[in-house]
């Protein structure tokens, strides 16, 4: 069982039960949950709850952690909140191996820092990007279009270069 | 040497310096190599044309939509999700519908249910058939490409005949379905599952399950153990072609899928033959699906009866006053659902497909995330690849099945 030191808050949301752990101690609570039975991650993701009035949330990003018992096929949803620019919390790839590129693409969606991920890079933008296009405060339509006339200008070296 | 890559899973990287006395080669195997089925770029290190270490490198189809869903009103989101998973439109409609659904409360009556049931079979049925006629085509089987697609075209038919679409269909809604099965479309399938479907399952078994090449290139080639698939996270025909015997369709089911009567495909060769009987068992188990789904098809409304979340039918816009107020109301502002967040899954032809939705309350969502079985799978790559020959990655990527429209979203 998760010791219930690590929990801070638990329910059920439209049917799916989740718990919210501190999340300086993520990595304890979801290696308890492993030893529980919980043995898959089936996805990891963050939500930016930037001017989110729908509830009180304790900081801007929350982190997801969904977890399934492929024997009694239950599932969990672990929270923690982390606020901060870059947020900072511990990788969980060495519990999960498929976390690894979840927490890359967290990464470079949120720009949310994993500690100890092997290889914390850009997985789906380019290498070069500038900014994390799932947060809230990055514009659609922001970008310059590839191959258009502002492309062109925006490519070419200045002249005096 | 054995390296951990995590999890007790060690690979043997034996002869780093290289058999031929040589260092390792490094080659770019792709972005647009044919074989990858899109654009999927691989660094791979060989000894001589033994793969040694593989890193994927993808992103080239990612088309932000995920952050497209969150500017687009609940309604609206629908023709999003057609366009991740390019191969199975309608099983990526109903993970969103079913999450929609079931964060507003509601349910969906039986014959929308059964309609939903029969999009998604035939889509994994094309969607199957594209893999083999890719796939055959790649590994020496020229024609199943041509015996493959004419299937396909016939399942294409029937989309455009009960959506309008061929391809994107966003058949499926929150809500129900977009409309009701025409007697022309029950009529083809009638004709699709009774004749057409199970004599040509047993026709590209013909051509390929005694095959002396396919057999070549696939048994042996790709292996991935029971535990190894548990632990990378594979699903689908990976994981049940490794014999684990997983399919949320039985295991956690969804859609009504509890009332058919199907078995689950699994093979305990663990390789690439392996997939491929899983996968032309589903064949077989789909159109059997289909076939219970149209013997019972259930008569009744295809929609939740729920004005706040559809508009109302053509006639009532003329005599109600309350319609045109819903109607109007719907096509600007659209319909808001309550805060809350929920994850649904669903087994696409790739594996577990799902969606988180979290909402703040408002007529558009807050955060949709789609779980993508091609993502996770090829994490597996480097696993089933390694100390193979380069020639036979084309058959390990090829029995994959990822689909980088759904890996890179």
């Amino acid at each position: 069982m998760i010791p219930e030191a690590l929990v801070v808050d638990r329910g059920v949301s439209a049917g799916d039960s989740w718990l919210t752990v501190d999340p300086a101690k993520v990595h304890d609570a979801l290696s308890a949950l492993k030893d529980e039975g919980y043995s898959l991650l089936v996805f990891l993701t963050c939500v930016d709850h930037l001017l989110d009035s729908s509830r009180n949330w304790p900081a801007r990003y929350e982190l997801l952690y969904e977890l399934r018992n492929l024997e009694t096929r239950e599932q969990v949803r672990v929270r923690a909140f982390v606020d901060g620019d870059p947020p900072h919390i511990d990788s969980v790839h060495d519990l999960f191996p498929p976390a690894n590129w979840d927490e890359r693409e967290t990464y470079d969606m949120f720009g949310v820092v994993f500690e100890n991920h092997p290889d914390l890079t850009r997985i789906l933008m380019p290498d070069d990007w500038v900014g994390h296009p799932l947060r809230r405060d990055y514009p659609v339509g922001g970008e310059v279009v590839e191959f258009s006339e502002e492309h062109e200008t925006w490519q070419t070296a200045p002249e005096k270069a | 040497m054995t390296t951990e890559i995590g999890q007790g899973i060690t690979v043997d990287r034996t002869g780093e310096t290289g058999a031929f006395g040589g260092e390792l080669l490094t080659v770019n195997f792709g972005p647009h190599h044919p074989s990858t089925h899109g654009v999927l770029r691989l660094v791979v290190d060989l000894d001589g044309e033994q793969v040694k270490r593989i890193k994927p490198v993808i992103g080239y189809l990612h088309t932000g939509i995920e952050k497209q869903m969150e500017a687009l009103r609940w309604q609206q989101g629908v023709v999003v999700t057609d366009r991740h998973d390019y191969l199975s439109p309608p099983i990526n409609n109903l993970a969103y519908a079913l999450a929609v659904e079931r964060l507003m409360g509601v349910e969906v009556p039986p014959r929308a249910q059964a309609l939903r049931v029969i999009m998604c079979e035939l889509t994994r049925l094309s969607s199957h058939l594209v893999w083999m006629g890719t796939s055959g085509l790649e590994l020496g089987a020229m024609s199943m490409l041509m015996y493959c697609f004419r299937d396909r075209d016939t399942i294409m038919d029937m989309n455009e005949e009960i959506s309008g679409f061929r391809m994107h269909t966003s058949y499926i809604r929150p809500g129900g379905v977009f409309a009701d099965a025409t007697p022309r479309f029950l009529d083809m399938l009638d004709r699709f599952t009774a004749k057409t479907m199970t004599k040509n399952v047993d026709e590209y078994e013909a051509l390929l399950t005694d095959n002396p090449i396919w057999r070549r290139r696939t048994i042996g080639i790709g292996r991935l153990s029971a535990e190894d698939a548990k632990v990378l996270g594979a699903t689908g025909p990976m994981l049940r072609g490794s014999g684990v015997a997983w399919d949320l369709r039985k295991a956690m089911p969804y859609s009504g899928y509890e009332n058919y009567d199907f078995e689950i495909a699994t093979s305990d060769l663990c390789d690439c033959y392996g997939r491929y009987l899983v996968r032309i068992k589903e064949m077989r188990e789909s159109v059997k699906i289909l076939r219970q789904a149209l013997d019972r098809l259930p008569d009744g409304p295809i929609n939740v009866d729920d004005r706040k979340m559809l508009p109302p039918p053509r006639e009532e816009l003329e005599t109600s006053m309350e319609a045109v107020i819903h109607h109007f109301k719907l096509f600007t502002e659209g319909y808001s659902v309550p805060p809350g967040d929920v994850y649904v899954a669903v087994e696409s032809g790739r594996g577990e497909n799902g969606c988180y939705i979290s909402s703040d309350g408002t007529h558009k969502p807050r955060r949709v995330k789609f779980r993508s079985a091609s993502f996770v799978n090829l994490q597996a790559l480097e696993r089933m690849a390694l100390n193979h020959f380069i020639a036979d990655m084309i058959a390990i990527i090829g029995t994959a099945d990822t689909v980088l429209g759904d890996c890179d979203r």
